[in-house]
C-alpha cells in the first residue's frame, strides 16, 4: 500500500505537469532566484521522493554536485523521516500529511556525500506545479544550535547543585513569572512544599516589585529591562504560606535557557538587620543629640583614622567648619598619639587596641587650622555602627589646666626648697592622713628613712590628736575642721620609729595642691622646753614658798621678835631712867648704848617690816588723788617740817591709779629725805608733776639740799644702802628702796637727778587716772 | 583726878597676860600714874576664866573693873576669853581692852566682832607704853560710866 499509492498519485498528477512545462519555465526562473537567494539549504522534492530543484547551499551542505542529487531520491540525503512525510496514507491523502508538517521544524538526521551524518531542522512548504504537489524543504544545520542544548542541560544540571548549596533562598522564574526552579531554602523560608511553588505564579510570595520587574515595556525589551535589574539588592516584602510577612533582599541574576530567559532571585530574610538598622537609626540619632549636647568637643573616627561625625564644639575649638573635617584624616587636628591608637599590631586585635584606650584621660596636643597648638585631653569610647567600630573621642582643651599644673610645679619646687630650709621637721599630709612629704629633719626626728614614712599613715607617728583633725564629721566641713586648727600650736606626743616619745609642738597650715588640700604640719621637738617649763614652774613653786616664808619671816619679825626686843627696849629704858646718875659713869654709858641699840633695831625692824609689806599687803590700784596722798605724807611730816622750819610747796597734782596708803609712804619718805639731808638753811622741798606720754605722769620731789655724787645714784635705792654717818643722819638705809618697791609695784620707775650741794631731784612715774599700769 | 584715885578704893583690873616683863611694865606704868588699882593677873586663859567665874582657887576673887586681855595666851587663847566673857550676861559689861603687839587687821577685826571694847597696840617705847596705860585708866577706870 504504502509503495503504491505515490506512484498512483504521481501518474494521476504527471499530465498536469507536462502540460504546463512551457508556461513553467518562466516561472521556474523566477523562482530558482528566490532559491538561490534563501539562507538555507534548499530542496524541493517531488511526491515520488525525487529531488527535482536544490539551491547552492544545499551543495555545498550536503557535500554533493547539483547534477549528482537531481532526480535522486532525498533519502539519499536525509535518510530517515523526510520521504516518508510527502506520502499520504490511508487516514489521509498528501495534501492532508503535507499540511500537518507544513510550517514546523522537524529535526532530522541528514547524511552527506561522504557518509557523515549531521542535525538538521527542515520546514517543508508545498509547491503546486505542473509535475503535481512539489515540496519544498528548508534544511537548517542545527549542528551548532544541538551542541549549545546539550551544553545547556550539563549547564543546568551543575547549577541546580548550586541552586541547592546556595546560602539564600533561590527562586528561578520564567518571563511568565512562573516559579520554574527552587531551592530548599526557599521552601523554607516560605514555608511551601516545592511543588506547592512549582509553576505557580512568583507573587504568590512575592506581591509587588519583582514580577513588575521581569516584564518588557514599550520603552524597553525585556533583556533591557532585566539588565537594569541586575545585580542590584532590592528590598521588598515577602509573603509566608501561612500569610506573614517579612522584609527581603533580592539579587536577580539571568538565565538563558531553553525555555528563553529565566530570572534567577537570590532571596535573603533581612528581618534581623532591618530591626538592627532600626535600632541603629534611632541610636545614632539619640546619639548625635548627645553629641551636640556634650560639654566637650567631640569627634567620631572609623578604623582608617578618618573623622565621621563631630559637633559644633569641635569646630569651634578647632577652627574649622563642619565640612572641613568631614572625611578627613583626624590626624590633622590631633597630629600624634590618636590615631595610633585606632590601628591594630602584631600583638592585638583593633577591638583589645581601643579597649586599652577606652575610658583613659590621654593627654595629647590639639592643632588647629591654623596652625596653633594647644594640650589637649581625650577619652575614647567605643560605638558599634553599621560601619564598623567607631571611636567616640571627648576632646577636652586643658590649656588653663595645664598652665595651672605647671605653676603648681613651680611652686612645689619652692615649696620642696622651703621645706628643706625649714628648721623645725616638716610634713605634709593628705586628706586621708597620709604622709605625702617630709624633710630630712623630719627622718632625723622620727628616726625613720624618708621612704620608710612616705604614704604611711601620720598616726604612725604622731598617734593621737594630728590625724583627727584632717576629719570633717557631720558638724562641720574639712576646710572648717581645719579653719579652727591652723596657726595654732598643738601639743602633743609623738612617737620615734624606736618606740621612744617625745613631746612636740604642731603648727598646721592649709597647702592647696592638685592632689586637694594637703596639711603642712611644722613639728617642733619640745622636750627641752617642757624641761625649761618644768623647770620653770619648780623655780615659781620655790620662789612662792619662799615669797610665803619671807612673809612668815615678816610676821616672826613684826611679831615674835618685836615681842623680846620690846621687853630689851622698855627695862633698858626704865633702868636709864631709875638709875642714871646713881650708878658710876661707865654704868651709864653702856646702858645709853642699849638703849639706843634696841631702839635702832626696832626702826630697822619696823622699816624692814615696811618694805616687805610693800609687796605682800599692798592694796589694788585705784583712782587716787596724788594731791591728797601728799597732804597725809605732809601731816606725818609735820614734826620733821616744824623742827626743821622747811617750806614744802607743790602744784596742782593729778589723779593717778593708785595705792593711796603707799603713795602717802613714797611721798613722806622723799619729802622726808629732802628735809633731813638738809644743808644749813631753811630746806625748801617743791612736788611738781608732768605729763609724760599720754597715759602716765612724772612726779618729781626737788629739794635744795645736799645733793647726792652721781656714782651712788644707784646705790642709794638699794637696801641698807646709806651714805652718811650715823652720827650725821639717823637711819636705816631702807627708805628708799621702800619708794623703789612702791614705785615699782605701780609699773613706773624712780631716778635721782642730783649734784654735790645743787640739791636732788627724786623723779617717779606713775599711770594716769584710769589708765592700768 | 588724883585725889579722887587715891581716897577712893583701888580698882580692881585683870590683867591677862603670860609674859611676865610686861606684867611687870604693866604694874610699874600703873604704879607710875599713882592710880589707885589692884593689879590681878590671869597667865592663861583658863585661869582667866577662873577668876572670873570664881571657880578654883579663885572663890572669892573680886569681879574686876577692866579687863586687859592679851590675845596670844597658853591653854585657852585671849579671843576664846573674850568670846566666854561676851557671852555671859554677868560678865559682858565689864570693859573689855586688848592689849597685844599684833598690829594684824584680821586680829583686830575678829576681837570687835567678838564685842572687845577696844583694841590697843602694845607701843615699842617705854614712855608711849607708859601714857597709853594712863589713858586706860583716866578713861575705862574713871571717866566711862557703867551699868
Amino acid at each position: 500500500m504504502k509503495t503504491k499509492s505515490p506512484l498512483s498519485r504521481r501518474a494521476r498528477r504527471a499530465p498536469r505537469a507536462a502540460a504546463s512545462t512551457n508556461e513553467s519555465a518562466e516561472s521556474g526562473a523566477k523562482y530558482r532566484g528566490l532559491l538561490e537567494a534563501a539562507p538555507d539549504a534548499m530542496v524541493v522534492v517531488n511526491q515520488a521522493g525525487e529531488i527535482v530543484l536544490l539551491n547552492v547551499q544545499a551543495e555545498k551542505q550536503f557535500g554533493y554536485h547539483r547534477d549528482e542529487l537531481l532526480g535522486q531520491k532525498v533519502t539519499n540525503i536525509i535518510p530517515e523521516g523526510f520521504a516518508e512525510r510527502l506520502i499520504a496514507d490511508d487516514l489521509r491523502s498528501a495534501a492532508d500529511a503535507l499540511a500537518q508538517q507544513i510550517g514546523t521544524g522537524i529535526e532530522l538526521t541528514a547524511r552527506r556525500k561522504d557518509g557523515s551524518e549531521f542535525p538538521i531542522e527542515i520546514m517543508l512548504s508545498p509547491l503546486e506545479s505542473a509535475e503535481g504537489i512539489l515540496v519544498t524543504a528548508a534544511i537548517r544545520d542545527i549542528s551548532v544550535r544541538k551542541e549549545a542544548e546539550m551544553h545547556l542541560a550539563r549547564m543546568e544540571g551543575r547549577y541546580r547543585g548550586l541552586l541547592e548549596a546556595a546560602p539564600d533562598a533561590m527562586v528561578v522564574v520564567n518571563q511568565g513569572g512562573e516559579i520554574v526552579l527552587l531551592n530548599v531554602q526557599a521552601e523554607k523560608q516560605f514555608g511551601y512544599h516545592r511543588d506547592e511553588l512549582l509553576g505557580q505564579k512568583v507573587t504568590n510570595i512575592i506581591p509587588e516589585g519583582f514580577a513588575e520587574r521581569l516584564i518588557a515595556d514599550r520603552t524597553r525589551s525585556a533583556a533591557d529591562a532585566l539588565a537594569q535589574k541586575i545585580g542590584t539588592g532590592i528590598e521588598l516584602t515577602a509573603r509566608r504560606k501561612d500569610g506573614s510577612e517579612f522584609p527581603i533582599e533580592i539579587m536577580l541574576s539571568p538565565l538563558e535557557s531553553a525555555d528563553g530567559t529565566l530570572v534567577t532571585a537570590a532571596i535573603r530574610d533581612i528581618s534581623v538587620r532591618k530591626a538592627a538598622e532600626k535600632h541603629l537609626a534611632q541610636m545614632e540619632g539619640r546619639y548625635r543629640g548627645l553629641l551636640e549636647a556634650a560639654p566637650d568637643a567631640m569627634v567620631v573616627v572609623n578604623q582608617g583614622g578618618e573623622i565621621v561625625l563631630l559637633n559644633v564644639r569641635a569646630e569651634r575649638q578647632f577652627g574649622y567648619r563642619r565640612d572641613e573635617l568631614l572625611g578627613q584624616q583626624v590626624k590633622n587636628i590631633i597630629p600624634e598619639g590618636f590615631a595610633e591608637r585606632l590601628i591594630a599590631d602584631d600583638l592585638r586585635s583593633a577591638a583589645d587596641a581601643l579597649a586599652q584606650q577606652i575610658g583613659t584621660g590621654i593627654e595629647l596636643m590639639g592643632r588647629r587650622k591654623f596652625g596653633s597648638e594647644f594640650p589637649i585631653e581625650i577619652m575614647l569610647s567605643p560605638l558599634e555602627s553599621a560601619e564598623g567600630i567607631l571611636v567616640t573621642a571627648a576632646i577636652r582643651d586643658i590649656s588653663v589646666r595645664k598652665a595651672a599644673e605647671e605653676h603648681l610645679a613651680q611652686m612645689e619646687g619652692r615649696y620642696r626648697g622651703l621645706l628643706e630650709a625649714a628648721p623645725d621637721a616638716m610634713v605634709v599630709v593628705n586628706q586621708a592622713g597620709e604622709i605625702v612629704l617630709l624633710n630630712v629633719q623630719a627622718e632625723n626626728q622620727f628616726g625613720y628613712r624618708r621612704d620608710e614614712l612616705l604614704g604611711q599613715m601620720v598616726k604612725n607617728i604622731i598617734p593621737e590628736g594630728f590625724a583627727e583633725r584632717l576629719v570633717a564629721d557631720a558638724l562641720r566641713s574639712t576646710e572648717d575642721a581645719l579653719a579652727q586648727q591652723i596657726g595654732t600650736g598643738i601639743e602633743l606626743t609623738a612617737l620615734r620609729k624606736d618606740g621612744s616619745e617625745f613631746p612636740i609642738e604642731l603648727i598646721l597650715s592649709p597647702l592647696e595642691s592638685a592632689e586637694g588640700i594637703l596639711v603642712t604640719a611644722a613639728i617642733r621637738d619640745i622636750t627641752k622646753r617642757r624641761e625649761a617649763e618644768a623647770n620653770l614652774l619648780e623655780k615659781v613653786d620655790e620662789l612662792n614658798r619662799s615669797n610665803v616664808e619671807l612673809g612668815q619671816f615678816a610676821y616672826i619679825a613684826s611679831h615674835d621678835l618685836q615681842e623680846p626686843l620690846r621687853m630689851v627696849a622698855s627695862y633698858t629704858q626704865l633702868l636709864s631712867r631709875r638709875y642714871k646718875g646713881k650708878l658710876d659713869a661707865d654704868a651709864d654709858e653702856f646702858i645709853a648704848f642699849a638703849v639706843d641699840g634696841a631702839s635702832r633695831m626696832q626702826r630697822l625692824i619696823q622699816d624692814l617690816l615696811t618694805y616687805s609689806r610693800v609687796g605682800t599687803k599692798g592694796q589694788e590700784l585705784l583712782d587716787t588723788s596724788s594731791e591728797e596722798a601728799l597732804g597725809h605724807a605732809l601731816i606725818n611730816l609735820r614734826g620733821a617740817i616744824e623742827a626743821s622750819g622747811a617750806l614744802v610747796t607743790h602744784d596742782p597734782l593729778p589723779p593717778v591709779m593708785a595705792d593711796e596708803t603707799q603713795l602717802t609712804q613714797l611721798f613722806q619718805n622723799l619729802v622726808g629725805n629732802a628735809i633731813k639731808y638738809q644743808s644749813p638753811g631753811i630746806p625748801h622741798v617743791h612736788v611738781s608733776a608732768a605729763k609724760y606720754g599720754a597715759k602716765k605722769w612724772t612726779f618729781s620731789v626737788q629739794d635744795n639740799g645736799l645733793g647726792i655724787d652721781s656714782q651712788y645714784f644707784d646705790r642709794i635705792f638699794g637696801m641698807f644702802q646709806r651714805l652718811h654717818k650715823r652720827e650725821e643722819f639717823a637711819g636705816t638705809g631702807i627708805g628708799l628702796a621702800i619708794c623703789k618697791k612702791i614705785v615699782e609695784r605701780h609699773g613706773g620707775f624712780i631716778s635721782v637727778e642730783s649734784q654735790l650741794g645743787q640739791g636732788s631731784k627724786f623723779s617717779f612715774a606713775l599711770s594716769a587716772s584710769g589708765e592700768k599700769s | 583726878m588724883k585725889p579722887t584715885g587715891r581716897d577712893a578704893p583701888p580698882k580692881d583690873v585683870l590683867l591677862v597676860e603670860d609674859n611676865p616683863g610686861d606684867i611687870r611694865l604693866t604694874r610699874e606704868a600703873f604704879r607710875e600714874t599713882n592710880a589707885s588699882v589692884r593689879l590681878h593677873v590671869a597667865y592663861d586663859g583658863v585661869e582667866a576664866i577662873a577668876f572670873l567665874t570664881l571657880q578654883a582657887p579663885h572663890f572669892d576673887a573680886p569681879r574686876p573693873g577692866l579687863i586687859l586681855l592679851d590675845l596670844n595666851l597658853p591653854k585657852m587663847d585671849g579671843r576664846e576669853v573674850l568670846a566666854h566673857i561676851k557671852q555671859d550676861v554677868s560678865l559682858s559689861s565689864i570693859p573689855t581692852v586688848i592689849l597685844s603687839t599684833s598690829d594684824s587687821d584680821a586680829d583686830i577685826a575678829k576681837t570687835y566682832q567678838l564685842r572687845a571694847n577696844c583694841y590697843l597696840t602694845k607701843p615699842g617705847k617705854l614712855e608711849e607704853f607708859e601714857s597709853l596705860v594712863k589713858a586706860i585708866y583716866d578713861f575705862w577706870l574713871t571717866a566711862v560710866r557703867l551699868p
